[in-house]
């Protein structure tokens, strides 16, 4: 076996022996040791990728039986083992959706005939090497901080017998199956992975074991269950009108003319199957449920994992249904979650709540980028796929450090947390602003995106109403956050695990670097990824700008590093220039009814009694409700999708 | 080298002005009320006393975002200026609204916060037709670039008729005149206070009202793109802007900001919408 070949090997099978080991092994030391070291070696061998670039990969059989064998045998044992969990639960609705998908299982593995084979069924393309460094760099941090979240987690929250091994097991698995999803070309095989991920995240999920946890699992099985019956069929259909050809992404990429008839039919269901596991709309229901889980697993989910599975899906059939109404409908369904969900974002008050939206909200974003299915949108997507994994999963580990400390993860309860938590809060604000503005690496996809989405109006608008929306959410719960006690800063770090200064402080160092590099970033990785199916990638780097062109002419630019520049030179002339001093602070206005010294924030209201003063955002609830948004939002997007499966039929 | 020049010519000329167009407003608002008004270069003194006063201050964290208010006002100018991405110069110009909205929030004063909040609801309110308006200059120009407005010859206001007047219309939020004035005023309002400045005094209130100046120039930059050749054109087109939003202030009365979202997310989006899917059928 070639070098190239054991980094491919051992990204999808360390994450099973380290998870095994994890679950065998019943202390904490060991557990830990085996967190650091898995994630070491996966962020290295995912770095070691990215140097040998692409190729290929066909592994041979083991123990006289083929892969393919082992695969099929893997598959319906999987698929069993969530029948039973249906069935354990008395729940209906899982146990019909996987009897459905094992029962068309038994049609294709044996009354469709021989199928050709596929050679290679492991493909190592850039867009797969970007997804395998989103996943064993910003997973493993995930994983890493997880060994220690977990421990703290119990001690809050006690249990009989520690929950600890099986956590970590199905937490460090995750990223194998994650890895698996991104090389297979086989779709079988894919299909395989893409099943895996939906059982990890479902005991992830149920993991308190509580009424809702377990309530909220079930919910996210069957959802993904339902994206599961519609791959298989699509495998199926795939099968029936593409007789004698390896059912393989490179086949539907390679079909001349694109997709047509059918075989667009089983595309639509694959992009389908995108949108159940990146909860888009009407779906969005099970990851805001997945937040009963303890935080690493949000952070896992939402950044390096699982929905991204999705939206992978989606990005990667883009070139096949590229010209299609299908494609076009895409755009209109992912940038209705994106503008819905934006809304539904700035009517909460509980902080994963609100990151859950923003997640739903630029999932949305990146599927409907692949709708519009242009060199630049197609550059967008992907730009937008590796910021979104930095800086959501350094707000989700965030936020579980801020529960953890104040015992609550409502933005209310999170007032002047900048005085408390100094570091954390600066942290956050990293997270949060270089979510939406410029000049970090998010603000380059949205502005690709929005060059990109000028040849659908619709799908423009809904973009600038969602765009507009985003600060709103994102403002005030950093404005709650920030709002200092009187007085000078104490600015006392807090002291924080090594899980904690590794994790956070490694995504917040890569959301920074990433976005001065975005340059390079653009140039080396996702331009790559875009120019093999699309032969240019619409974005080309000038100087330190990157500049977006058509066919024709330029049509845009962004230049990054001077942004960087001016807020650094802010930062120091605040840093030099201004030097209060105590004797210059003064209480906050209150007409002058203060009470006490310059520190105070009550005031003497009726009867000079003395009222603490609140403050509080506003979260709309006259205008917007949660819930009838929600159903509004569900219908529209049911409506979308059965377009979106009908175009392809007529 | 020639950006450069632009560079520094914005740093200088810039506030030079926008206190100059600040004293002719004072003037002008004095006239209609029948007042005399103050002298025409009120808006230097006022700065330069305030400069000289003691620097009181709730915590320091304020100053921080106040400075980040006005480097990021000064650089979407500049972007302006040099022929930028009209897209890249409204994030920018949204970042900088952000650090002032952040600068309120960042003590406990009650009058700032809800300034604050109001501010964060202008921005919703402006925003959306802001992005429109790149994208009109797009369709009109198959470009985001501002330079690329300067090479046509036609004035994009034939064309934008209906987002010009979706603009003037944010105009008079941008430039927090009634009936949109919710975030601040320079006028005792007794609900608010003075709003999200409520705890900036001396020196620092004094880097706020430059920056505003900076900010005037900025969005009436804006409304020169739609007659940029030639310029001088578009600076009456900016001016008379001016004069109309002035007229606008002293004859409205503050009004709430759910209407204000309600008007600019219905009338100023519509009217957008109106005129871009004219040039599309």
């Amino acid at each position: 076996m070639e070098m190239a070949e054991g980094l491919v090997a051992i990204a999808i099978w360390l994450p099973v022996l380290a998870a095994l080991l994890c679950y065998f092994g019943r202390s904490y030391g060991f557990r830990n040791a085996i967190a650091w070291i898995t994630g070491i070696a996966l962020a290295l061998v995912s770095l070691a990728l990215l140097a040998m670039g692409p190729f290929d990969y066909q592994p041979s059989g083991i123990l006289g039986f083929s892969w393919d064998q082992v695969v099929t045998v893997a598959d319906f044992a999987l698929l069993g083992l969530i029948l039973y969990i249906g069935l354990k639960n008395k729940h209906a609705l899982i146990t019909i959706l996987t009897l459905i998908q094992l029962v068309v299982l038994v049609y294709f593995d044996f009354f469709t005939g021989e199928h050709a084979a596929i050679n290679p069924v492991f493909v190592i393309d850039n867009l797969a090497i970007i997804m395998s460094l989103i996943i064993n760099i910003i997973g493993s941090l995930i994983c890493i901080y997880g060994v220690r979240y977990i421990a703290e987690h119990e001690e809050h929250h006690p249990v009989e017998k520690s929950r600890q091994p099986r956590f970590m097991f199905w937490l460090v698995i995750f990223l194998g199956a994650m890895n698996g999803i991104v090389f297979s070309n086989s779709l079988v095989w894919l299909y395989f992975f893409w099943e895996v991920t939906t059982l990890c995240s479902f005991e992830l999920i149920g993991h308190n074991l509580d009424k809702e946890a377990v309530a909220n699992a079930c919910r996210a099985l069957w959802m993904n269950m339902v994206g599961g019956v519609a791959f298989i069929l699509a495998i199926v259909f795939l099968a029936a009108s593409l007789p004698g050809q390896p059912l393989a992404i490179r086949t539907l990429l390679a079909l001349p003319g694109g997709a047509t008839g059918t075989i667009l039919f089983a595309v639509a269901l694959l992009v389908f199957a995108g949108f159940t596991k990146s909860a888009q709309m009407p779906f969005q229901s099970w990851l805001l449920g997945a937040m009963v889980a303890p935080t690493p697993v949000s952070a896992l989910l939402h950044s390096s994992t699982m929905v991204k599975a999705g939206v992978y899906l989606v990005v990667r059939m883009a070139p096949a249904y590229q010209g299609t109404y299908l494609s076009d409908l895409v755009a209109v369904a992912g940038a209705f979650t994106f503008l819905a969900a934006s809304v539904l974002a700035v009517t909460q008050s509980n902080a994963k709540r609100v990151l859950a939206y923003s997640t739903i909200a630029n999932l949305g974003l990146i599927i409907a980028c692949a709708g519009i299915n242009t060199p630049i949108a197609i550059s967008a997507a992907i730009a937008l796929i590796i910021f979104h994994a930095v800086s959501k999963g350094l707000l989700f580990l965030s936020t579980g450090v801020i529960e953890h400390n104040i015992g609550s993860r409502d933005i209310e309860d999170m007032g002047g947390l900048v005085d408390r938590m100094p570091v954390t809060t600066i942290i956050v604000a990293i997270g949060v602003l270089s979510m939406f503005l410029p000049p970090f690496g998010m603000l380059v996809g949205k502005w690709a995106s929005l060059e990109a989405s000028t040849q659908l109006p619709l799908v423009a608008l809904m973009f600038v109403l969602a765009t507009a929306v985003t600060a709103l959410f994102w403002i005030k719960w950093l404005g709650r956050l920030m709002e200092g006690e009187p007085g000078l800063a104490r600015m006392k770090p807090e002291k924080m695990a090594p899980h904690y200064v590794v994790s956070l402080g490694g995504l917040a160092l890569g959301a920074v670097v990433l976005g001065m590099f975005v340059v390079p970033v653009m140039n080396k990785l996702v331009a790559p990824a875009v120019e093999v199916a699309y032969k240019t990638s619409g974005l080309f780097t000038q100087g330190g700008s990157i500049v977006a062109q058509t066919a024709t002419k330029t049509i845009g630019a962004f230049t990054a590093w001077p942004l960087f520049v001016v807020l650094a030179v802010a930062i120091l002339a605040f840093w030099l220039l201004f030097k209060p001093e105590k004797a210059n602070i003064r209480p906050i206005y209150l007409c002058g009814e203060n009470t006490g010294e310059i520190d105070s924030t009550s005031f003497l209201s009726t009867a000079d009694q003395a009222v603490e003063l609140s403050l509080s955002n506003y979260y709309f609830s006259s205008s917007l409700d949660e819930i009838k948004l929600n159903k509004v939002g569900n219908v529209i997007a049911i409506i979308v999708i059965i377009m979106l499966l009908g175009v392809t039929v007529i | 080298m020639r950006e450069l020049v632009i560079i520094l010519l914005v740093l200088v000329a810039a506030p030079v002005l926008g206190g100059l167009l600040s004293g002719i407003d004072r003037i002008i608002t004095a006239r209609m009320q029948g007042r005399v008004g103050p002298p025409l270069l009120q808006p230097f003194y006022d700065v330069f006393k305030l400069l000289g006063k003691e620097r009181f201050l709730v915590n320091q964290r304020q100053v921080l975002w106040a400075i980040g208010y006005l480097a990021l006002i000064i650089t979407s100018l500049a972007m302006l200026c040099l022929g930028s991405d009209l897209l890249v110069i409204v994030f920018v110009m949204a970042f900088a609204a952000i650090c002032f909205v952040l600068g309120g929030l960042s003590t406990k004063s009650p009058y700032s916060h809800i300034g604050s909040q109001r501010e964060l609801l202008q921005m919703l309110s402006y925003e959306p037709v802001l992005i429109l308006l790149a994208i009109g200059v797009f369709m009109q120009n198959q470009s985001f670039l501002v330079k690329d407005i300067f090479a046509r010859p036609e004035p994009l206001l034939f064309s934008l008729p209906l987002v010009f007047v979706a603009v003037l219309l944010i105009l008079t939020i941008k430039m927090r005149k009634s009936p949109f004035d919710l975030s601040t005023c320079h006028h005792a309002h007794q609900e608010l206070v003075q709003g999200i400045t409520t705890e900036y005094s001396g020196p620092y209130l004094a880097l706020i009202e430059l920056t505003h100046w900076y900010e005037l120039v900025l969005v009436l930059g804006l409304v020169v793109l739609f007659w940029a050749q030639p310029i001088w054109a578009g600076i009456l087109l900016a001016l008379a802007a001016f004069f109309i939003e002035l007229v606008i202030d002293n004859i409205c009365a503050r009004m709430t900001w759910s209407w204000m979202v309600k008007l600019t997310w219905s009338v100023g989006i519509i009217l957008c919408l109106v005129n871009l899917g004219v040039y599309l059928i």
